[in-house]
This record gives C-alpha cells, sequence and structure tokens, in this order.
C-alpha cells in the first residue's frame, strides 16, 4: 500500500522555483532517503510533507487522504517530524519534551494519561535517552538532543517519520547511531521513515528508496542503487567523485579540484 | 521514573502556596501606621451600633487595599509568563509590547483634560489607562500581522516603536501640563495603590481569576510554543490560535491592573522567573504559581510602601524594583545550574 502519493507537486518561492512536476510514492513501511544539492527543493518538500507549506500545484496524499482534509491535530497523529534547528527556550527536561509529543492526546485539564507515561518511558528506553530523562535539553551534546528529539518524534505514534538532515552536526558514531535507531523503528514498529540527507553513504547503507533531485526540478526516483548511480550524482551534484563497492553497496567519495587523489580516478 | 507533573503534585503546592498567600495578607492587613488587633476588629461589642474603627480599618482600608494589590500582583505575574512564552523570550514582561505607554499615555490625558466624571464607579485616569492599553495592544497586534504573520520578531520591533512614539507623547504632554498635574501622572506612572471598593476588587478579581483559569487550559500547548511555531505546529498544536486567545487574554488582564493601579513593574518579570528558577518550566505549574506568588509578593511590596515612610506613602512600584532587583539576582546565582535559556 501507498501511503505517500505525489502528484505532479510543483513549488516556487517568490525569488525562485524550487519543485517541478513532481511525482513519487512511498510504500507503507519503506524507507526513503532524499538528496540533492543544497536549494533543490529538500527541505522544501519536508514541509510541504508536514502542511508547512502548501502546496502551488499538484496533490500530496497521505493515508489515501488529500492533504488538505488533514488539520493541524489529526495530521501530528499520521506525520511527526524532526527538524534541524533548534530554538529552545526555558529549562524543559527531556522527559518533559518528549511528553510534549502526546499533548493532543491529554485529558481535559491537560495531563497526560497512564498510556502516555507508558509510550514515553519505552522510546526514551528505544533511544537510549533514559539515563539523562531528568536533564534540561538545553545540557545536552547534539548527539544526545538529536536522539531526543528523535525519541519526541517516536513518541507522536506516528506511521509517518520525516527528518530533516538528521545527522549533520553529528560523530560517526552518532551518525551511525541515530539511522540504525531509524532503522529500528522502521523494521520493528512498520514506521515509514523519510530522510533528507547529505550523506549518501550512509543513506546507501540504510533506505530502500532514493529521491535525488536536482537544482534544475529535475529528479530521480527509485531503488537507492539505481538512483544514487556515479553518473547521477556527477551530474546532479556537479561533482567528480570515486565510487567503490562495500559488499552489497556502493560508496561515493567526491574529490575537488585539489584533492590528493583527484588525478587517480578514472 | 518519569519526573513529570502531575495533577496531585500541582494541587498540592498551589494549596500550600495559597495557604502562605492568606497568612501574608492577614499579617500585612495588621501592620500599619495605625495598631489594630483582629481581636477587636471582630469583637461583639462592634454590633451595638457605634462604629468598630479598628473593623473599619481592617476591613475597608487595609484589606481592601491588599486585595488589591493581590489582584494586580497575579494579573501581572500570569500575563509576564504568558508574555514570555508567546515571545519565546525571557526578558518578555507585561509591559513589553507598549502597553505600559499606551495606559500611561491614557492616564496623562485624563490628568490634563482635567474630568471629574466617574464610570462605573472608576476614576478618568483608569477608564483613560485602560483605553489606552488596550488601544495599544491592538495596534502592535495588527502592525505585528502586517509585518509577518505571526512573526514574533515583527511583533517585538512593532511593540518598540508603538512604545517609543507614546512614550515621546507621554514627555510632550507632561511638558506642558501644571506641575500638580506632573505629580499625579508620575505617580500614577509609578504603580500606586489605594482603597478600593469591594464592587470594583469584585469585578477586577473575577475577571483576572476567569483569564487566568483561561489561561491554565492553553498552558499544554504553550509549554509546546516554548519550542517553537513549527515545532508545535507538528505536534498538532493550533499555534495562531493559541497564541491569539493567550495575547487577547494576557493583553486584558494586564490592562485591568494597570487601570487599577498604575504602572507596577518588576512583578510581570522577576515573578515567572522566580517559580521558574525554582520550580521549572511547565506552564501548567508555572502559571497558577506565579498567580499566587506574585500576589503575596505585590502585597508585601504594598505594605512596605504604606510603612517605609508612614505617614506617607511611597509608590508601590518603586518598592516592587527595590526588594524585586536582589531578591532575583539571589535566586539567579542559587539555581543559575537549573536555568536552561543561560547557554
Amino acid at each position: 500500500m501507498n501511503i505517500i502519493e505525489v502528484n505532479n507537486l510543483s513549488f516556487a518561492y517568490s525569488e525562485a522555483e524550487v519543485l517541478r512536476n513532481l511525482s513519487f510514492e512511498v510504500e507503507q513501511g519503506s524507507f526513503l532517503a532524499i538528496a540533492g544539492p543544497n536549494g533543490a527543493g529538500k527541505s522544501t518538500l519536508l514541509n510541504l510533507l508536514c502542511q508547512m507549506l502548501k502546496p502551488q500545484s499538484g496533490t500530496i496524499v497521505i493515508n489515501e487522504r488529500p492533504i488538505e482534509s488533514y488539520n493541524t491535530k489529526t495530521l501530528a497523529e499520521k506525520v511527526a517530524v524532526v527538524r534541524q534547528e533548534f530554538t529552545p527556550i526555558f529549562g524543559f527536561t527531556v522527559a518533559q519534551m518528549v511528553m510534549m509529543a502526546r499533548t493532543i492526546y491529554y485529558s481535559q485539564l491537560g495531563f497526560e494519561s497512564e498510556t502516555d507515561r507508558k509510550i514515553v518511558t519505552e522510546v526514551l528506553n528505544a533511544t537510549d535517552t533514559a539515563q539523562f530523562a531528568s536533564r534540561p535539553v538545553t545540557n545536552l551534546s547534539s548527539g544526545e538532543r538529536q536522539r531526543v528529539f528523535i525519541a519526541r518524534a517516536l513518541a507522536q505514534n506516528t506511521s509517518i517519520l520525516l527528518l530533516d538532515e538528521p545527522t549533520s552536526f553529528l560523530d560517526l558514531k552518532h551518525q551511525v547511531d541515530i539511522y540504525d535507531l531509524l532503522k529500528s523503528a522502521q523494521i520493528e514498529k512498520g514506521k515509514t521513515i523519510i530522510a533528507v540527507t547529505h550523506d549518501i553513504n550512509l543513506a546507501t547503507q540504510y533506505a530502500d528508496i532514493a529521491l535525488l533531485i536536482g537544482r534544475d526540478g529535475s529528479y530521480h526516483i527509485g531503488k537507492v542503487k539505481e538512483v544514487f548511480s556515479l553518473k547521477q550524482i556527477e551530474e546532479v551534484f556537479g561533482v567528480k567523485a570515486f565510487s567503490g563497492t562495500v559488499g552489497k553497496e556502493n560508496f561515493f567519495l567526491p574529490l575537488g579540484k585539489f584533492a590528493k587523489d583527484n588525478q587517480n580516478i578514472r | 521514573m518519569l519526573q513529570l507533573l502531575t495533577v496531585k503534585k500541582l494541587v498540592y503546592r498551589l494549596i500550600a502556596a495559597l495557604i502562605v498567600l492568606a497568612v501574608v495578607m492577614v499579617l500585612c492587613s495588621l501592620v500599619g501606621s495605625q495598631n489594630i488587633s483582629l481581636k477587636a476588629a471582630f469583637s461583639p461589642s462592634s454590633q451595638t451600633g457605634n462604629i468598630n474603627s479598628d473593623y473599619e480599618i481592617f476591613v475597608h482600608v487595609r484589606l481592601s487595599r491588599i486585595i488589591l494589590a493581590a489582584i494586580v500582583g497575579a494579573a501581572l505575574a500570569c500575563s509576564g509568563v504568558i508574555f514570555q512564552a508567546l515571545l519565546r523570550n525571557p526578558l518578555a514582561d507585561p509591559y513589553i509590547l507598549g502597553i505600559s505607554s499606551g495606559a500611561g499615555l491614557g492616564a496623562i490625558i485624563a490628568v490634563i483634560s482635567g474630568f471629574s466624571w466617574t464610570l462605573w464607579g472608576r476614576s478618568p485616569i483608569a477608564v483613560f489607562a485602560f483605553a489606552g492599553a488596550i488601544g495599544t495592544v491592538w495596534l502592535v497586534w495588527s502592525i505585528g500581522k502586517v509585518t509577518g504573520k505571526s512573526n514574533v520578531t515583527g511583533l517585538l520591533l512593532a511593540g518598540v516603536v508603538v512604545n517609543a512614539f507614546f512614550s515621546a507623547m507621554i514627555m510632550f504632554l507632561t511638558s506642558i501640563a501644571k506641575s500638580s498635574q506632573v505629580h499625579a501622572t508620575i505617580f500614577w506612572l509609578m504603580g500606586n495603590m489605594s482603597e478600593e471598593k469591594f464592587e470594583v476588587l469584585w469585578f477586577g478579581g473575577g475577571i483576572t481569576l476567569a483569564g487566568i483559569i483561561a489561561l491554565f487550559y492553553l498552558s499544554p500547548q504553550l509549554n509546546a510554543i516554548s519550542f517553537g511555531e513549527k515545532d508545535a505546529k507538528s505536534m498538532g498544536i493550533s499555534t495562531a490560535k493559541t497564541q491569539t486567545i493567550a495575547f487577547a487574554i494576557a493583553a486584558s488582564i494586564t490592562a485591568i491592573a494597570v487601570s487599577l493601579s498604575g504602572l507596577i513593574g518588576f512583578v510581570g518579570l522577576v515573578i515567572p522567573h522566580a517559580i521558574r528558577l525554582v520550580f521549572g518550566p511547565d506552564h501548567r505549574q508555572l502559571l497558577p504559581l506565579s498567580a499566587v506568588f506574585g500576589a503575596g509578593f505585590l502585597v508585601i511590596a504594598d505594605t512596605l510602601a504604606r510603612i517605609i515612610v508612614a505617614p506617607a506613602q511611597l509608590p508601590v512600584g518603586v518598592v516592587t524594583a527595590i526588594i524585586g532587583g536582589p531578591f532575583f539576582l539571589i535566586l539567579l546565582i542559587k539555581y543559575t545550574s537549573k536555568i536552561g535559556w543561560a547557554k
């Protein structure tokens, strides 16, 4: 079953057109990686999928219903978002923040139920964040904080999870931790994961399908291996790259003019 | 185990805080230039027809003023909580969007024009101050909307500009006013309490309480909104609706407080911070506790204003600033580890 269907989607800011006639489908329970150069419209697409922006033309269907038929609350029951920007204020603790994902399910008086507590305890354990549950969010390292934000999105208990560059600013260990976490949510909970990423190598290892968007409005969608081919990557990003294979999947190393191995590829 | 606020915890803390407030109010009503005793005030001999002066002073002079201080303190503290949450700015206070200058302008216009009518028992100063406050908030909100939907920066800038403009108007009017009028205005601008009729207290107190209760129901949403509008929206919160309602209520109770007692500073800034530092940022607790402690704080400050230079009186705004400043610094030093926004 397709949980998301995008048809002829176009979007332009007053300065520039970023998405042109984009169409693709996402099967329920799959992992989609969205890649492309800066300004290609990856984040725009993410914002369109969570109703933060309205499409200028084209349609988005979520769970067989057009996205316009959802309101803020009903969409939040289906889609959770993990953003890049972090604007914390006041010293809310990790537990308090993760619990906020349950706000729409609170009792009339504005308090969480036993179920809400159970869900939050569960996601804190699953994301390995329970150990600092009572620490203020502002006092965490960026790796810890990113796990907490994912925990909050998981606590929303949605079938779709959108992430905007979940591993930027993280070291290698934390990068794979995040991807392992997302993959386990996909496998164990059957969640549909859609992540915008610049890390094509990690995306190749974890995602099932990929969407590569170019700056000119062109795009490629399909199996990761087909979309992330050396030719397409060089074309879309405008770089020269070295490609090899690990075993099952390929990897890419972009090499600039002054890179030491620039002369050694092809 | 999750360390989270529960209804039980909240109710216990609230009851404890209310008991403290009640004790403070009674104690403060016994203090003053005239010595009175509770025993004499409520002794049966007062029934015989001759006036029991202890009772008169206790109820009509002291208690009415103390209740007024409590209402104003609660309103300003809650309003401060709301403005800090909505603007996501710990430096925000109830006056940040120009309510103070609008009310001040209204007040000085009333003083200069020398009206002598009353409206529902209120003086022209109070009526004009209220109108000025509400008008300014409406103006700032409209300008903020034009500059960028629900953009916080636009709102703040609109507030700063309107504030500066109205302050200039106030200074202009002050400079052309007679000196007796200037004195009345300055006293009002510094915040001033006096005895009020109980009808006024019922009315002001009722609206303030209703406003605070309504705000309490918005507090889970305010919690989410402190993480930014986008985040709150993704969590299913109708941010625009919540912001508009919270803003309207906070502005209204501030306008009422201002029309009752002039511009009393510091309460709306210090109390929310103090409560947040000690009890944490959860608005479901922050809001009711700020109301109670704001009330208690202003009752004490006003009592000090009555007695420090007795039989003369200080404007209570002077006292709130003098005791509020150091008090806040101590809290800040003691609990710095707890505050998140310091980073």
